[in-house]
């Protein structure tokens, strides 16, 4: 019970806080779930974010993943349900009010700091997550290849996962 | 390439054309230019520039702003037909459209934005193009996957809340149950060596991704030297000290608010 606890608490707070899209869930499960708790080990850690971006919902998907590992189907449950939850209030009550929101300069400012911020996480994570995961002179080439590809030829991130597990298929 | 390139040069035409017919003014302009520039839009997230796209976004939506102050009723009304769009939200029973999409969402927020698009206005015509641009700038400002945002608003506006719980758990439903399969089994699964491997190489290939978002999301957010300040401050106190995030998130928002207030203000007037 106490565990299910934490788990709400936590995926409370990673969905209140992850400003910028999905994928700045990963800094925030990071510090969470891996460094304070211990819940996951870095190996199921990472394994649960590329199990997020390989499904075809949103990668705060990964939080079902985690819930099941740390507490089981109803973890999975409460996981996903809390950190949907926080977006999910947030986006009804503004769709009321959005003229109002939309022009609230002060809470624009304070998202443009939150985001910065985020994104300074997102790098330490990119780094965290790639100690353990290029290992190797292929799991480099990978990433370097996956970098390439998606910031200089904006290919969609499916089809370089698709690549990836590709070459790890045959190789 | 050549194509992207092609599709790009339109995209640019679109948008001078709608800046031409701004200086025109009229009654029925703006409709005319939020007709080119959603198209010049759409060409640019074709060809995955996603930065210029938002930079038209978010012009057409400081435009739309502008003409409401200037004419407060007189845009809504051009803009959507109150009347079809009420009958079409009321017989609005057919929320498979969201779990189609969950099942088929792959490729991140833009191609949900398609998808549900095509589905409510293009082919059903329950919701206007206005209101799906509203939802985007929403899902962009607001915490959480901006698919899930847009999903939530668009259930929303057709029923509320409970259209909006519907929306949600539908499209978050198959990835659920999948993620939960693979949970499941992941302990048999993970010892296989060829699992291993696989899981290794889409490992990496997630590492280029996460730095791919940190760069993408960098250029369109980081204005000035202080925002690369908090950036490397929370890169540092997460890297380092490993504060808590709540701390780090509110510490720098509230930083935000003294920095940005200046220059903020100066935008609206430009």
């Amino acid at each position: 019970m106490l565990t299910l606890l934490q788990l709400a608490w936590v995926f409370l707070k990673i969905g209140t806080l992850c400003f910028g899209g999905g994928m700045v869930i990963v800094p925030l499960v990071e510090n969470e779930v891996v460094l304070k708790y211990g819940w996951l080990t870095q190996r199921e850690f990472i394994d649960a974010i590329t199990l997020g971006q390989i499904t075809p919902g949103p990668v705060v998907i990964s939080a079902t993943f985690i819930g099941y590992r740390v507490a089981g189907f109803m973890g999975a449950l409460v996981s996903t349900l809390c950190v949907i939850m926080p977006s999910f209030t947030m986006v009804c009550l503004a769709t009321e009010g959005i003229k109002k929101f939309k022009e609230n300069k002060t809470l624009q400012n304070f998202f443009q700091g939150a985001r910065a911020a985020i994104i300074g996480m997102i790098f330490e994570v990119g780094l965290y997550i790639g100690k353990s995961s290029i290992v190797n002179f292929k799991t480099g080439m990978i990433a370097a290849v996956a970098l390439i590809c998606l910031l200089k030829y904006k290919l969609n991130p499916m089809w370089v996962l698709l690549g990836a597990g590709v070459i790890g298929i045959i190789s | 390439m050549t194509l992207a390139t092609k599709n790009n040069k339109q995209a640019e035409e679109l948008y001078r054309q709608g800046l031409l017919i701004l200086g025109q003014q009229g009654k029925d302009s703006l409709k005319h230019i939020t007709g080119l520039w959603q198209e010049a839009i759409r060409l640019c997230r074709e060809n995955g520039e996603e930065a210029k796209a938002s930079a038209i976004e978010i012009d057409l939506v400081k435009l739309h702003r502008r003409a409401n102050s200037l004419s407060a009723r007189d845009k809504d009304e051009t803009a959507r037909p109150p009347q079809d769009e009420a009958a079409g939200i009321k017989d609005f029973n057919e929320w498979g459209v969201f779990l189609k999409i969950g099942c088929f969402g792959f490729g991140g927020p833009m191609a949900v934005f398609g998808l549900l698009q095509d589905e409510l206005v293009g082919r059903k015509k329950i919701l206007t193009n206005n209101d799906f641009l509203e939802g985007a700038v929403l899902g962009d400002i607001l915490p959480g996957p901006v698919t899930m945002d847009i999903v939530t608003y668009t259930g929303y506006k057709l029923k509320k809340w409970a259209g909006a719980i519907k929306a949600s758990l539908l499209f978050i439903l198959p990835s659920f149950i999948i993620i939960l399969a693979i949970a499941v089994f992941y302990d048999k699964l993970v010892v296989i060596p060829k699992v291993e491997t696989v899981m290794k190489c889409l490992g990496a290939a997630v590492t280029g991704l996460i730095v791919s978002v940190g760069i993408k999301l960098g250029e369109q957010i980081i204005k000035n030297y202080y925002s690369v300040g908090i950036l490397i401050w929370a890169f540092i106190s997460s890297l380092i000290f490993k504060f808590d995030i709540l701390w780090v998130v509110l510490l720098s928002g509230a930083a935000g608010m003294l920095i940005f207030r200046e220059p903020a203000g100066n935008n609206t007037e430009s």
